[in-house]
């Protein structure tokens, strides 16, 4: 698997009252994640789809041994998948859950930039006007005029939701 | 003392409280006399074990602590008086009071919590009352047993002396110095316990300088010590000379101490008697007046024994020995048997090592990357479809195998030590219900992996509480329903097909199955007109918040336990079950699997997926064909040789998804036939139809993670020789559903999962 951009620590802690964070696209829209969370960034492939899981859990994948999780993340947001390319990737992140560090892996359309963003750049979620849950929005930031989704992975990724909706279906006999 | 040390010691201490605590439980059943007393021998070489390890950390709580325990069972040795049941528990409870002072000083703490004093003060006071005396007299009768057969009776009149210190009277053997021991460090290691007030040197012994042979210890001390501690007695000053007490005369005098004692230790001393005295005097030990007394009745004393007056003068060293030795024949022997047990124990310990349990988890998991690994090898090779190198590759993966079953035999741990730990619960709770309640134990032998073993031990713990407080009869019911008036409790291990169970069975009252339905009709966990079979009421009982005990006690009842349970087993990848019939008894069997880490499987397709079945649970693999299936194309049922298997699709669970590119179909595949894979699970068979049988692979199991936490059906993943990542299926909870849904459609009732 080629890696693409690796590692968070690689790229300096932010300095002062700015972050970095990668920017993404998904569908239409560019989002932005907290580097500090990003473990790696590998090409889409070789995902084992697990049964009886809801739609936007795509499956699992075999991360150098390990089996991490992947979430269809336009799936999540908009109950819609979007089609897969070349550039289709996955994020794999790094959640702490209960005290438990969790990896989970995410599929974005295609992967930008990490950008420097000051903090008195980034907006409060608006309570209206997007397609996504507010809930998974932590603010917006506006960078050379353009509009960037700022994402707040914990409420994204939490296990709690993650794992409810993936309850038993009802059994065909 | 460093860290590492103090770890040595708490963990030897908990082996050794083990053992005391098995002592004292078999305690419990001996009638033999012979035996009782070998028991408390033993109970007396661990605690004193205990009390001299923790002497050289100077953990003065737990050493005061055994040495009370320790009187107490001298005692007993001695015949004063016998075991009774309350002692035992007296025991029993002092044991798990150690227990707490251990754990207290590894956590580094100099003082007690106020709750582990009191503990402490209680104990002391129960314990004291078997000595006869408080607890302050101990250590002071001690002291008279030492001295006490030269103890005169004409002196009665003259009580203590005014000395309100302990006076230490040293006489360094020859050898000292030539077994590495230096006399000044035992005298400034007393300082760590208290203050020397006065130090008088005696140097009579030494020679002409022409004589003077430098390796030679010729030097005496008198020292008058003030403990710090109120409550030091005179085993804490004597361990400080534990390494030396063999070849030197040491006389320890508590404060206080009757004058005969002073004259006893004068006349054991090789020095002039007339100058002991004066040196007595010179460091405080002795007023002038009680000196002069002193000499005096020894005077008297020495006419009466005049022939060994010459003796007395200057006794040789070997013969004082042999006097204290028979003395305290009881500390020799139990330094013997200290000795011999130490002997044993390094035998043992060359047999087995302590290893760092993260370091065993590395190696499992990297022989778990092994077999990944060789496997994907495996793979390339028979592609390669070279004979050398397949050859070679057998004997890898051979050899792979026997590596991953030693590895895995290395966290094996038979499950013994675990059922004894329940002697003790029974006994304990049978007291508090008044029960009379036998364990039998059988299969302690079976072993299972250490990580299972630990986490089994509470829910476990629950089921025996459970069987003795709700399970066995109060005596007089048994009596009118004609049983033997003790009840029974079993632990039973044993492996079958692929999982350990392990049963634990009671001769009780068995559940009454219409309590059960009416409990759970008020609790709502059922509606009325349900019917249920006797395997799901009694799976009601695992549900939260379920007992069917009238009465809560103190014990069980709470109806806490038994869903916690079933979660716990849950967790381990186990299932638990229950059987049970009125006025019989009750059987609750707990199924575990073998290991954690890495299993047989056998590779089957579904579709464009690949699953896992863990190979000890598959029985046979039978084509589903039209003569097998009947007539009925619907029909969920075959007739296998007579007998009703029903069956599912998996492809109905698991959905159909196409066959990816990378997913290579053998030829058998094209040729499709439907196959089924009968399996067995606690006495129950079921099929299930797959596409296509691939053949065993050895499955290191990937647990999934928190986010499948709620999946059923699936039980973990593992990694194919491909890369790919194939689904492990969850065989008991599949049988359950096929066997269920069976019912189903009969009978249409809610499922009660």
């Amino acid at each position: 698997m080629q890696e693409i951009a690796i590692d968070a620590e690689g790229l300096g802690v932010s300095s002062g009252d700015s972050a970095q964070y990668l920017t993404f696209i998904l569908g239409s829209k560019v989002y932005g994640l907290e580097i500090l969370n990003i473990k790696e960034i590998i090409e889409y492939g070789d995902v084992t789809e697990v049964p009886m899981m809801p739609d936007f859990i795509s499956g699992v994948i075999n991360l150098r041994g390990s089996v991490v999780p992947v979430i269809d993340l336009s799936k999540r947001f908009t109950g819609e998948s979007t089609p897969h390319t070349k550039r289709t990737s996955i994020i794999i992140l790094e959640v702490t859950n209960d005290d438990l560090r969790i990896e989970v892996g995410v599929t974005v359309d295609m992967v930008n930039e990490v950008l420097d963003i000051q903090a008195n750049d980034i907006e409060p979620s608006p309570d209206l006007g997007s397609q996504i849950q507010t809930s998974f929005i932590c603010g917006m930031a506006k960078v050379e005029g353009k509009l960037l989704i700022l994402l707040d992975i914990k409420n994204v990724l939490s296990i709690e939701e993650l794992s409810q909706v993936g309850g038993v279906q009802s059994m065909v006999t | 003392m460093s860290d590492d040390h103090l770890q040595v010691f708490s963990e030897e201490a908990e082996d050794l409280l083990g053992l005391a605590e098995q002592a004292l439980l078999s305690l419990d059943d001996l009638e033999n006399e012979a035996d009782t007393l070998d028991c408390v021998n033993d109970l007396f070489r661990t605690f004193h074990t205990i009390k001299g390890a923790a002497g050289l950390f100077g953990l003065d709580p737990i050493v005061d602590f055994t040495h009370i325990v320790e009187s107490v069972l001298v005692k007993i040795r001695e015949g004063e008086f016998g075991v009774d049941e309350d002692m035992v528990s007296l025991f029993l409870l002092s044991r798990d009071h150690l227990e707490q002072l251990v754990e207290h000083a590894l956590n580094g703490e100099e003082s007690l919590t106020t709750e582990l004093a009191t503990n402490n003060q209680d104990l002391v006071t129960k314990l004291s009352i078997y000595l006869g005396e408080s607890a302050e007299d101990v250590a002071l009768k001690r002291a008279d047993i030492v001295t006490g057969e030269l103890q005169l009776t004409e002196d009665d009149d003259t009580l203590g002396v005014i000395n309100e210190n302990w006076h230490i009277s040293l006489r360094f053997g020859p050898s000292v110095l030539k077994n590495g021991m230096d006399p000044v460090s035992f005298i400034s290691y007393l300082l760590r316990i208290g203050e020397l007030e006065s130090v008088v040197l005696i140097d009579d012994a030494l020679p002409s300088w022409d004589e003077l042979d430098p390796e030679v210890c010729y030097l005496g001390f008198e020292i008058k010590f003030i403990a710090t501690d109120a409550d030091t007695n005179k085993e804490t000053i004597e361990d400080v000379f534990e390494f030396v007490q063999d070849d030197c005369i040491i006389n320890i005098l508590p404060p206080h101490s009757h004058i005969s004692d002073y004259i006893s230790m004068i006349d054991s001393l090789p020095e002039e008697d007339m100058r002991i005295g004066d040196i007595l005097v010179a460091c405080g030990a002795l007023t002038e007046h009680e000196k002069e007394n002193a000499l005096n009745t020894q005077d008297k004393f020495t006419d009466a024994v005049i022939a060994a007056g010459e003796e007395q003068r200057a006794p040789p060293l070997g013969k004082i020995a042999v006097e204290q030795q028979t003395v305290q024949q009881e500390v020799v022997d139990a330094a013997l048997k200290k000795q011999s047990k130490l002997k044993q124990q390094r035998a043992n310990s060359q047999q087995s090592i302590r290893v760092n349990a993260l370091k065993l988890e590395s190696l499992v998991n990297l022989v778990g990357e092994l077999v990944i690994g060789s496997a994907n090898s495996e793979l390339n090779a028979r592609r390669l479809d070279d004979a050398n190198l397949n050859e070679a590759m057998e004997n890898l993966l051979r050899l792979v195998e026997e590596v991953r079953d030693t590895a895995l035999g290395l966290r094996m741990v038979q499950i013994g030590e675990t059922f004894n730990r329940f002697k003790r619960v029974v006994r304990e709770v049978s007291l508090d219900t008044g029960k009379d309640i036998d364990l039998l134990i059988s299969g302690a032998e079976t072993e299972l992996d250490k990580t299972l073993i630990e986490k089994i031990g509470d829910p476990l713990m629950h089921l025996v509480r459970n069987a003795i407080d709700h399970g066995i009869e109060a005596p007089s019911d048994r009596e009118a329903a004609g049983k033997p008036l003790k009840g029974t409790v079993k632990l039973d291990a044993f492996h079958d097909s692929g999982s350990i169970v392990i049963q634990i069975t009671d001769d009780g009252g068995g559940l009454s199955k219409e309590k059960i339905l009416n409990k759970a009709l008020e609790k709502g966990l059922i509606q009325e007109n349900q019917t249920l079979s006797d395997q799901e009421i009694y799976r009601l009982i695992f549900q939260a918040g379920f007992s069917t005990a009238d009465a809560v006690s103190n014990i069980s009842g709470r109806g806490v336990g038994m869903d916690v349970v079933r979660k716990n087993i849950e967790a381990l990848r186990g299932h638990v079950e229950l059987e049970s019939e009125v006025g019989v008894g009750s059987t609750i069997s707990i199924r575990l699997p073998l290991t954690l880490a890495i299993i047989d499987g056998f590779q089957v397709r579904v579709g464009g997926a690949h699953y896992i079945i863990p190979l000890e649970m598959v029985d046979e693999c039978i084509e589903l064909n039209e003569a097998l299936r009947g007539e009925d194309e619907q029909a969920n049922y075959v007739n296998l040789r007579g007998e009703i298997l029903p069956f599912m699709h998996l492809k109905d669970m698991f959905g159909d998804k196409p066959l990816s590119e990378n997913t290579e179909l053998s030829d058998a595949a094209d040729k499709h036939r439907d196959n089924i894979i009968v399996v067995r699970f606690a006495g129950k068979k079921a099929g299930f139809v797959v596409d296509e049988l691939l053949g065993e692979h050895q499955t290191v199991i990937k647990p999934l993670g928190k986010v499948f936490q709620n999946l059923r059906g699936i039980s973990g993943t593992t990694i194919l020789g491909s890369g790919e990542v194939a689904m492990i299926i969850d065989i008991p909870e599949m049988v359950n559903r096929v066997v269920n849904s069976d019912k189903q459609n009969f009978v249409s009732s809610q499922s009660i999962h």
